[in-house]
């Protein structure tokens, strides 16, 4: 009876000494390893190793936007040097923010595109993307046959709840109470290779990000790795990224592209003038896509599909300036919304002039 | 006198021991990774993620604004603009 007393109070302080222990072991090992970690995050850092895809002290830096200007330009050197190694180019990471008193716009003009494809190349060129197996795409151009338009000039305004000689009972009656007025994309088809552009009796319509004022991807992204700057531009900071698609899903146009595998970019292609958030080269795991070419709009020029389009069909610009080409499309043209936008607001608008 | 348990050499197991198990981690993570990418390749995953957006996109319609339609996108864009300034 007294020999099981005794080991039932032996058991605690063993217990205790042995909990004590572990914890001061796991102590040590954390204390050595938050040592460790930025020692060898240093000490990679300096090498010059070109196979390092991601070195350890990108893989401990925290969000861009989050950082002081000595964490920026420290991230943004580190990048400059594995980039220009791996290359071998000299390579520019850019910081430039976003200019103050500007709310970018995109439109472009279905009747005009010829489907060319001029747009995409461009984008991919401009814009660093994998090459090959696959080449990563930001933009589809859908080919759609031209009898799915369905409005005419005269009932455009009809449609919504008119007075009548019975009185204002909100009923909606007109050319367009029955169908909708506008562009059918149901029979729409991404996979075309035609010989020749345009086909007479087909719409081309490009579709890219659309860069919602409400964008659902931001919201949907559990590690505010994808943030709408202060001009109105969806960015990705790809170092933050975890790569887990929420905002691939959350998407309703389903305009961003995920890198399933390690990107395919040959030294000779590859755009050295490049910025943070737009075009410098991505890694395997994460989201990516269109940013009006941040790294040019930011510095005052035009996005590269606008640049290539030779129909000029695109037009881009400031939406707080009334003088700006979005604008004078907005106020002249027939603007198109998606049917179905669930409240994202976009910025990019199709119209026909 | 030094204690085994406070000496160098301990410390120097305890991180070689940390080290092994981030190493380890890092090992699995990629394993998985590779296992991942190998069970369908990154080009016919890439071409699924087009298909679903040529879906969205035929499922959706574009309609054509009116000029009240447009007045009011352009002052609720501006607007909510503001309001992210702010």
């Amino acid at each position: 009876m007294s020999k099981v007393s005794t080991k039932k109070l032996d058991e605690p302080d063993g217990l205790e000494q042995g909990r004590r222990e572990f914890l001061k072991h796991v102590c040590t090992s954390s204390v050595a390893a938050l040592v460790a970690a930025p020692a060898a995050a240093g000490a990679i850092a300096e090498t010059d190793n070109p196979d390092a895809d991601v070195t350890v002290a990108e893989f401990f830096q925290g969000h861009f936007v989050l950082m002081s200007d000595e964490e920026k330009q420290k991230a943004i050197a580190r990048l400059e040097k594995r980039y220009s190694a791996q290359y071998r180019k000299k390579t520019t990471v850019s910081n430039v923010e976003a200019p103050d008193g500007v709310l970018f716009g995109y439109a472009l003009d279905i009747s005009k595109c010829i489907g060319c494809r001029r747009c995409v190349h461009a984008c991919v060129k401009e814009n660093n993307q994998s090459r090959h197996d696959p080449e990563v795409q930001w933009i589809q151009v859908m080919k759609m046959p031209k009898g799915n338009i369905a409005f005419t000039a005269e009932n455009l305004e009809k449609g919504y709840p008119e007075k009548s000689e019975f009185g204002d009972y909100g009923v909606q009656v007109g050319g367009n109470a029955y169908k909708t007025a506008g562009l059918s994309t149901e029979d729409a088809q991404n996979y075309y290779n035609d010989d020749l552009v345009p086909d007479r009796d087909f719409f081309y319509m490009p579709v890219q990000c659309q860069q919602c004022e409400k964008p659902p991807c931001v919201k949907a992204c559990p590690v505010r790795a994808t943030f709408r700057d202060h001009a109105g531009v969806v960015l990705i900071d790809y170092n933050w990224c975890i790569g887990c698609r929420m905002c691939q899903l959350a998407c309703p146009y389903h305009a961003r592209r995920f890198n399933w595998g390690e990107p395919n970019l040959p030294a000779e292609e590859m755009n050295p003038k490049t910025h943070y958030f737009g075009n410098r080269p991505r890694m395997r795991g994460v989201m990516e896509k269109c940013t009006f070419c941040v790294q040019r709009t930011r510095e005052g020029r035009d996005p590269a599909c606008l640049e290539a389009c030779p129909v000029g069909a695109r037009k881009f610009g400031n939406l707080l300036d009334p003088d700006s080409d979005v604008r004078r499309v907005l106020a002249t043209k027939r603007v198109f919304r998606f049917k179905e936008e669930f409240g994202t607001y976009p910025k990019f608008f199709y119209y026909i002039g | 006198m030094i204690k085994e348990e406070n000496s160098r050499r301990s410390f120097f197991k305890r991180a070689a021991a940390a080290l092994g198990v981030v190493a380890a981690a890092a090992g699995t993570k990629n394993l998985i990774a590779a296992s991942a990418s190998s069970a369908e390749s990154s080009s016919a995953k890439y071409a699924t993620d087009v298909a679903m957006q040529e879906k969205a996109v035929k499922e959706n319609q574009l309609v054509v604004m009116t000029d009240d339609e447009k007045k009011q996108r352009l002052d609720d864009l501006l607007n909510f603009h503001r309001q992210e300034i702010a």
